[in-house]
This record gives structure tokens, sequence and C-alpha cells, in this order.
């Protein structure tokens, strides 16, 4: 039974990739600890003031245990990450997990609003393109994507703000209203700050899947044959072209994962909402190293976790990858 | 049998299905007319212009005309009108901002330090990440996989935050903000530059010229260079726009350019406080980042066009 479980092409693919992340995350949380711990401006100068005497700051790195050796640190951090227990708060002794517990679903909250409005719209107008290039839609979605693609995320923001909290007073401009407010405030006050990021995945979605379902109805032979069958042209479109560009899609969606929450660091500080980006931006401020660190590892294992699943569902999508046969 | 599908077949015979060859029976048609020839040129020469243009004003405006200068404007000339002119300090074409500083000025110095780091950063990217590249491509092997691994790793980073990290910790300058960016450009590099080195290391010419007894820096240098350069240049117009977007966000969130040195990030955080009475203030150098990054998109997608083509 188990050897019959084992030699299940997709059980092993699956297993080949968490062992191959395994490596990854290391590396990754390494770095992290390299560049904070590294670079030039001491964490215990930076809490004690500039005119900290040499005792001072030396006794301050006895009770953080700066003095331990780098790997020794790096040691014990991860094991208490692995244990769940990320430290506290250089500055304010506060539990780190306590602080992501509460910043965390806000962020979280951002990032699939704006997700769901950037799938949602992308997809049936990415179709209407693909119907007729070069057609007048096409034409207006090209221009769009071009449009979004080249304004800065703060500058949309900033935008949106002016039309649509400044002059016409739809959303308020600032600040968050937590569920517990009620869900339509809450929606309300994430509305402006989700279109802002959702407006650039939006764009970039479109973009590829116009280009990708353009290019499989010029060129390829089984939507040629569906054509001389006399299959529908709007089930060509959805049934073979459509389906087949997801997998780039999947594959924007899992590597524009990590500029999606760069997004969240933007859009938090100008619509001054109180998720993990606007507690970063202040840790980053306060060479808060914990807080500091542990964000950063949880984006960067979000983001390898995200390709991880995003080379999963190939396998679930692409036949020819989940009963082991070579891929063209 | 992909290579020969109809429409394949028709277009290399001369006609043009229009349309991306969809829907439309194939009509007789003798190539694109010459009107639809030069638009088709348009496509590449307008946006090239426009960066043309962007650069000589930028660059030139300020020596061959007095311009105020960007900082340590007269607060007594605090937001005036377009188009005003002031006692001390001359023509105030896109007025004074809240500080008194002339925006014509900021936008013009502004735009500098945008090129000027969008640059550096693509200078540094292409060099380092470039050679990698090529190098992990070609070498593969033990190479490959440790260069490409580490770089992988760079990749599952937010770039934003990072640099934002950097830029903290070695102080406010515009070099550590390149090298700061350049951090993130150097991997987006390197992998460009493997893929292209891999698709060409085994085609026939490099094969006929590994047979006829070339070296390996030869082949390096005389093959694979010419090939992957282009790829690395229209890359690096979109890189461009997007490191100085970057630029831009960090001035934006007060972790970029000291504050002697203008930049449109951080006219537009100063501005920001003024939206709702001031929006000059905001919108002027928004479309300035707006115009030059969509300038450099369109000419990368042209040169994308162009040498895909071939």
């Amino acid at each position: 039974m188990l050897t019959r479980f084992s030699r299940s092409p997709s059980v092993r693919i699956t297993g080949k990739r968490v062992l191959q992340a395994i490596p990854v995350l290391i590396g990754v949380t390494l770095i992290t600890f390299c560049l904070l711990n590294l670079l030039p401006g001491g964490t215990c100068l930076s809490i004690l003031g500039v005119g900290a005497t040499r005792p001072a700051v030396h006794a301050c790195d006895i009770r953080l245990g700066l003095d331990h050796p780098f790997f020794v640190r790096y040691w014990d951090w991860a094991y208490g990450a692995l244990h769940g227990n990320f430290g506290s708060s250089l500055v304010s002794d506060q539990p780190v997990g306590q602080i992501l517990r509460l910043r965390f679903p806000v962020t979280l909250e951002i990032v699939v609003y704006a997700f769901i409005l950037s799938v949602f719209f992308s997809v049936p107008v990415a179709v209407l393109a693909a119907r007729k290039p070069h057609g007048i839609l096409d034409r207006i979605s090209i221009a769009t994507s071009m449009f979004g693609l080249s304004i800065p995320g703060f500058v949309f923001g900033l935008l949106l703000i002016l039309v649509f909290a400044v002059h016409l007073r739809w959303f308020p401009a600032v600040g968050f209203q937590p569920i517990s407010a009620g869900l339509g405030p809450n929606i309300r006050s994430l509305t402006l700050p989700a279109a802002t990021i959702g407006f650039a995945l939006f764009c970039a979605y479109t973009r590829l899947l116009r280009a990708d379902m353009v290019d499989q109805i010029a060129g390829e032979d089984y939507i040629v044959t569906a054509r001389a069958k006399g299959v529908k042209y709007w089930q060509i479109l959805i049934r073979h072209a459509l389906r087949n560009s997801m997998f780039g899609l999947i594959t924007l969606i899992g590597l524009n994962l990590s500029m999606l929450i760069g997004g969240t660091v933007i859009v938090e500080s100008i619509f001054g909402l109180p998720g993990m980006g606007q507690q970063l931006l202040q840790a980053i401020g306060y060479r808060d190293v914990t807080v500091v660190q542990a964000i950063v590892s949880i984006i960067a294992v979000g983001v390898v976790a995200a390709a991880l699943v995003t080379d999963l569902l190939y396998a679930v999508l692409d036949p020819r990858i989940r009963y082991g046969r070579p891929s063209s | 049998m992909a290579a020969l599908a109809p429409d394949v077949v028709t277009r290399a015979a001369g006609f043009d299905l229009g349309g991306g060859g969809v829907a439309h029976p194939a009509a007789f048609d003798l190539g694109p007319s010459r009107f639809r020839r030069t638009l088709k040129s348009l496509e590449l020469w307008l946006p090239i212009g426009m960066l043309t243009f962007i650069v000589l004003i930028c660059f030139l405006w300020p020596v061959i005309h007095t311009v105020p200068s960007p900082i340590n404007g007269n607060l007594l000339d605090a937001n005036l009108p377009w188009f005003t002119h002031s006692s001390l300090y001359g023509s105030h074409y896109l007025g004074t901002d809240t500080l008194g500083n002339d925006v014509m000025s900021q936008v013009l110095y502004g735009g500098r330090t945008s090129m000027e780091v969008g640059l550096g950063v693509a200078v540094i990217g292409f060099g380092i990440g470039g050679t990698l590249g090529v190098l992990a491509g070609y070498m593969g092997g033990a190479l490959e996989a440790v260069v490409m691994r580490i770089l992988d790793m760079f990749l599952a980073f937010p770039a934003l935050v990072i640099a934002i990290t950097i830029v903290t910790y070695l102080g406010q300058g515009e070099l550590n903000v390149i090298w700061a960016i350049a951090f993130f450009a150097i991997p987006a590099y390197a992998r460009l530059a493997r893929a292209t080195t891999l698709r060409i290391k085994d085609q026939t010419f490099i094969v006929a010229s590994r047979l006829s007894g070339a070296s390996d820096k030869r082949i390096l240098f005389r093959h694979i260079a010419p090939n992957v350069a282009p790829q690395l240049l229209t890359f690096s117009f979109l890189g461009i726009g997007v490191y100085i977007i970057v630029e831009a966000t960090l001035s934006f969130l007060g972790y970029g350019l000291p504050s002697n040195v203008a930049s449109w990030g951080k006219m537009i955080a100063n501005g920001q406080v003024f939206l709702g009475t001031e929006p000059r203030l905001v919108l002027v150098p928004s479309a300035c980042l707006f115009i030059l990054i969509i300038s450099l998109n369109l000419t990368s997608d042209a040169l994308r066009a162009r040498w895909g083509a071939q």
C-alpha cells in the first residue's frame, strides 16, 4: 500500500517540491538575519541613543543576547520561531506573536480583497479583448494595462483619494474600520486601498491573459481543429484558450506575491491602515530587529509557499505532469 | 505541424489575414500600406523621442537657462500659482510649493535623480547579473545550481521592504539607494541572461564554432554575449521604469534620498498633505513620473516586438 502510494507521481512531485523548499527557507531566513545583523548601526546604539556609553551598550548587548556568535543567535532564533516564539519587541517589550496577531488580519484582508477584485475583472476583460484582436475592446484593454503598469502604486492611490474621497466623497480617505464595526464600514474603508493594489494586478493579469489567448488563437492546432469542427467561438475561447492560459496566470500570481506585499506596505502607509506593512515601517525606523526579522521571514516564507503551491497547482491542472509524462 | 498552421503559411506568402488572423476571410493584400508602416515605426520612435526629450530637458535646460534653486526656497514666495515672476529668483513656470521651492526646477532636478538611479541600477544589474547569468547558463553543473538557488532566494524577498531596510541602515544617499535597489535587479538580470544563454548555447552556430576549435572565451564573447545583450537591453528599459518607481516609492515613504536632493517621490510626499487644496503639487510630479515610465515601457515593448520577430 505504502509503496503504491509513494510511486504515485503526484505524491512524488509533492514530496520533492516540499523537500526542495526547505533549503530555500533556511537560506531566506539566514539572509534576513545577515542583513539585519551585519549592516552598520547597532541595535543597542539605536535603543539607547547616540550618547550611550560603551559599557551601557555592552550591557545591553548581553541583555539581548547580541554578544553570542552569529550562528548561535541564528539557531536560537530559528528554534524559537519553529516553536512559534518570535521573541519580543525590543522597543515595547510586547511579544512579537501578539503584535502580529493584531496586524496580520488587516493585511490579509486587503490582499484578499485586492486579489478578488483583480481576478474578477481581469478574466472577463481578457476574454472580451481576445475575442476580437485589434478590435476596439482589445485596444482599450491594451491601453488600460499599459496605463496601469506605468503608474506607481502610490500615485494611483493618491489619485483615487483625490477623486473618490476628496471630490466625490464616496469612500473615506484614510482610516480603518475593523470588521467588528460592521461589514459595510469595514469594506468601505478597505475599498480604495484594495482598488489601488488590485488595479496594478488587474493590468498585469489582463495583459498576460490577453496576449496568451491571442497567441493561441492565432497559431495553435487544437484551436484550428475546434473551429473546423464548428465549435462556437465563445466556447473555444473559454474552454480551450482560457483554460490553457490559466497556467500563465497562476505563474504570474505566484511570482507577483512579493510585489503584492510591497504594495501593501505603500497602501497601508497612504491610507493609514494598521497592518503588517505599517508595523514593519515603524519597526525599521526604530531598528526593532526582532519585529523586522519576524515580519520579513513570514513574508519570505509566504512567497516560498506560494511558489510551492503554484508548482503543485500545475500538477493538478496539467495531466502531463500529473501522470509523470514529460511535458513538451 | 504547429509551424505550418494555415495562417502562418498564408502570412509568409504575403497574405495579411488582418485582425490577428482570426475570423476574417483571407483578403488579398500587398503587405501593410506605407501609412501603416509609418505608424508601426512610430511605435518605436515616438517613445524613444519622448525619452530623448525628457533626458535633454532635465540635463540641458538648467545648463542653458537659469532656473531657480530646487531647494532652500524663500518662504515668502510659497504657493505661487503657475507662470509667476518673483523678484529674487526669476520665473516660476510651474509655480512654487508650500516651502517656496520652485516646482519646475524640482521637476527637472528630480528627473535627473530618477534617471541617474534607474540607469545606475540597470548598469549594475546588467554588469553583475548578466555576467553571472551567462556564466551559470554556459558552464552549467554545480556553479549554475549554486548561483541560481542563491539568486532565487533574493527573489523571494519583497524588494521594497529590503530596500527600505538597507537604506535605513546604510543611511540615505543616492549611491546607497542605487545599491539597495540593485540588490534585486541582479537576480532578475541573471535569470534572463541564463535563460537566453540556455536557449542559444546548443544552437548550430555555437556547436560549429566549438567544432572549429574556438575557445570558451571566444564563444562567450563573440557568440553568446552579442545574442544575450539585446535581450538584456530590452529588459533594461522595462527595468529602469521599475527601478524609478521603487526609488520614487522609497523617497515617497521617506526612506530614499536625503533632503537636499530633489526627487519626484519626495515632491509627491510633500504635496500629499495639500491634496485637497493644492492638487497641482501632487499632479505635476505624478504626471512626469508617469510620462517617463510609460515611455520606457513603450520603448521596451516596441524593441521586444522588433527584436523578437527576428
